[in-house]
């Protein structure tokens, strides 16, 4: 299988006011298309700024990302944002806009790749019909529950045919009954529709069904398992 | 993202913090205003002011007066009533030339007394050179010896029907001369013709407000060869003439006379008005720039908000420029409301202004005679420059304070923007 995202000796060094903290130290990775992973770790092991550096939403301090073999350091602000739209993400919080009602959240996506309005209305009911939350496409995030919100969020990453979906701790911010439910719609994407995904995640659960742990501790990968 | 979907996006965004938005557009609103309101109420006051210039004097006329007068300078020579054959026999371009004499005195009518200006002119000369305004409405103008004439608003001043002095009337014009004594000097004439209403400035031309007797009368009256002016009928009103002719009279005199032509003077209110125009449109922009201050600040503040989203769009691939067009719409949206609405309501306040007359609305002719002034009413006018001026100013205005705010939102990086709290 073919290598989707690798990285390589990645060092990541945040300023806390003066006093500097890392990050990471020093991680290599390498994920399989088709790949199902999930990153496990304590608060502050690196997990997020790991996902952050692979979807090329930050840069790292030192080392390299690459995805589908191409070194993202080398890429200027617009081509980092056109390779952002074939990344999927995910997050705790969902970030939906909240004055967009679900459909347009996942319009939204479409219309940044210029997609026109009647193709990207269609396509967003179709992924709002994948996740099920077709009869409530109509509703602001304010009037969803925080399951439906997520699910939103996961119709969102999958418009524009995403290379993988990159999870931040999806489930850590609803009940346990709706996180087995996303979970199993996560699951069944990967099974399905052999889209890769990395998952950022406390949860022992999720880590379980996952194809493949990656254990994180103090900025380092300590262990690395497929299930 | 197309061009559609940025304005939409723009525009829900505005929607979204409607009060905030409004008060913004105010802003606007008010500068853009400001502008259309001053200048459309200049431009109207200057169209007027020309128009009744244009009556008042015949654009073939030159006006030509001793050197000095008001302010002072080096002493002239007095323009005598003689020194109109000197002008003829300038002879090329001059078809006639009339003296003008003038002296403030008084008449008896209907047991008050006025205080008038009182015009020494050959009649027939006169009536030459403004033929259309130096006409009866009733009676004949004759230049019998005795023979009055008079303004419009001397036969009634204030317009409603209360005459003071018509055709037919016999009317005592008394001034008082002082060497040593004073002694009063009294004229009796009678009225032989009103002149129709002219409306308007006079200079040099004929007045609704003036009394005219013949200069021959005059000079015996007055008692003095002395004129105030002498006015010069050219053939054409060419530049090249009128200039040729001004400078034959001048050197004629020696230099000691000045020389006005009417089109000059047109000139000079022209300029004058654009110096005004510029200043009112300068104190208006003013009020748009402090506008552009308040789209700034609501725009920075409205950036710190939106933190967090312009992190989602950017890490659903939106790239710097669109960050950057769809803060600028938002500007663009709110000059363009701004500037139209403001537009609208500036016009109406001119036409409302000019209607109830606040500023001034008519304006009274400097000269302080007993009868009633002449009125002139202004009606604002709205030129396609100032339209579309006013227009773009207010979008420009608008988007350039908002550069600044758009490009800190199209610069945010993607990571620190999601993590803002």
């Amino acid at each position: 299988m073919a290598t989707i995202v690798e990285a390589v000796n990645l060092r990541k060094t945040y300023l806390l006011g003066k006093v500097p903290v890392e990050a990471l130290r020093g991680v290599n990775l390498k994920v399989e298309e088709g790949d199902f992973l999930a990153v496990l770790g304590p608060s502050g092991s690196g997990k997020s700024t790991l996902l952050n550096l692979i979807g090329a939403l930050d840069k790292p301090t030192e080392g390299k990302v690459f995805i589908e073999n191409i070194d993202i350091s080398t890429l200027n602000d617009n081509q980092l944002a056109d390779l952002r739209r074939r990344i999927g993400f995910v997050f705790q919080f969902f970030n939906l806009i909240p004055r967009l009602t679900a459909r347009e959240n996942v319009e939204l996506s479409m219309a940044i790749v210029g997609f026109g309005k009647s193709e990207r209305r269609k396509m967003a009911e179709e992924l709002l019909e994948t996740v099920g939350l077709k009869e409530r496409m109509n509703h602001k995030p304010a009037e969803l529950s925080g399951g439906e919100q997520q699910r939103v969020a996961i119709a969102r990453a999958l418009a524009n045919n995403p290379k993988f979906l990159l999870m931040d701790e999806p489930t850590g911010n609803i009940d346990s009954k709706t996180a087995n439910e996303i979970l199993t719609l996560v699951k069944n994407l990967n099974e399905e529709k052999g889209i890769t995904t990395i998952i950022v995640t406390h949860d022992q659960r999720i880590a379980s069904q996952a194809k493949r742990t990656v254990q994180m501790l103090d900025g380092l990968i300590v262990k690395d398992v497929i299930n | 993202m197309n061009v559609n979907d940025v304005l939409s996006y723009a525009f829900g965004a505005i929607k979204l913090r409607k009060l905030r938005a409004s008060l913004t557009t105010l802003g606007v609103i008010i500068g853009i205003a400001a502008i259309v309101a001053l200048l459309s109420f200049s431009q109207g006051l200057q169209d007027t002011i020309t128009v009744q210039l244009q009556k008042g004097f015949a654009t073939k006329t030159l006006i030509v007066s001793p050197k000095g007068g008001l302010g002072g300078g080096e002493a002239s020579i007095p323009l005598l009533v003689s020194d109109t054959d000197t002008i003829e026999k300038i002879g090329e371009n001059v078809s006639a030339a009339v003296a003008i004499m003038q002296k403030t005195c008084f008449i008896n009518a209907k047991g008050r007394t006025f205080t008038v200006n009182i015009i020494g002119v050959d009649f027939a000369k006169y009536q030459t050179i403004y033929e259309s305004t130096f006409v009866a409405a009733e009676g004949n103008i004759t230049s019998e010896n005795d023979s009055v004439v008079i303004g419009a608003r001397i036969h009634d001043p204030w317009q409603n029907g209360t005459i003071i002095a018509d055709v037919g009337d016999m009317v005592n014009i008394t001034w008082t001369k002082r060497s040593g004594t004073s002694q009063n000097k009294t004229y009796t004439g009678q009225i032989t013709a009103v002149l129709k209403e002219i409306g308007g400035f006079n200079i040099g031309g004929p007045s609704d407000l003036g009394i005219y007797i013949p200069i021959s009368q005059a000079q015996n009256f007055f008692e003095t060869d002395e004129c105030s002016t002498i006015i010069v009928l050219l053939e054409n009103d060419d530049k090249a003439t009128i200039d040729s002719v001004s400078e034959a009279i001048k050197t004629a005199f020696n230099n000691q006379v000045s020389v006005t032509s009417a089109t000059a003077v047109l000139d000079i209110i022209s300029s004058v008005f654009a110096n005004v125009d510029f200043f009112l449109a300068g104190i208006a922009g003013i009020s748009l720039l402090v506008a552009g201050v308040g789209i700034m600040n609501i725009m920075i503040v409205s950036l710190m908000e939106r933190t967090r989203e312009i992190g989602i769009l950017k890490a659903l691939g939106m790239k710097n420029q669109t960050v950057l067009m769809i803060f600028l719409s938002e500007a663009i949206i709110i000059g363009l409301m701004g500037s139209a609405i403001g537009i609208a309501s500036g016009w109406g306040l001119a036409n409302i202004v000019a209607r109830v007359g606040i500023f001034g609305g008519r304006i009274q002719n400097g000269n302080q005679a007993a009868a009633a002034a002449t009125q002139i009413s202004i009606t604002p006018v709205l030129t396609p420059t100032v339209f579309l001026g006013a227009f773009a100013f207010g979008i420009i205005v608008s988007v350039i304070f908002a550069i600044y705010p758009a490009w800190r939102a199209s610069k945010l990086k993607p990571v620190e923007a999601l993590r803002y709290e």
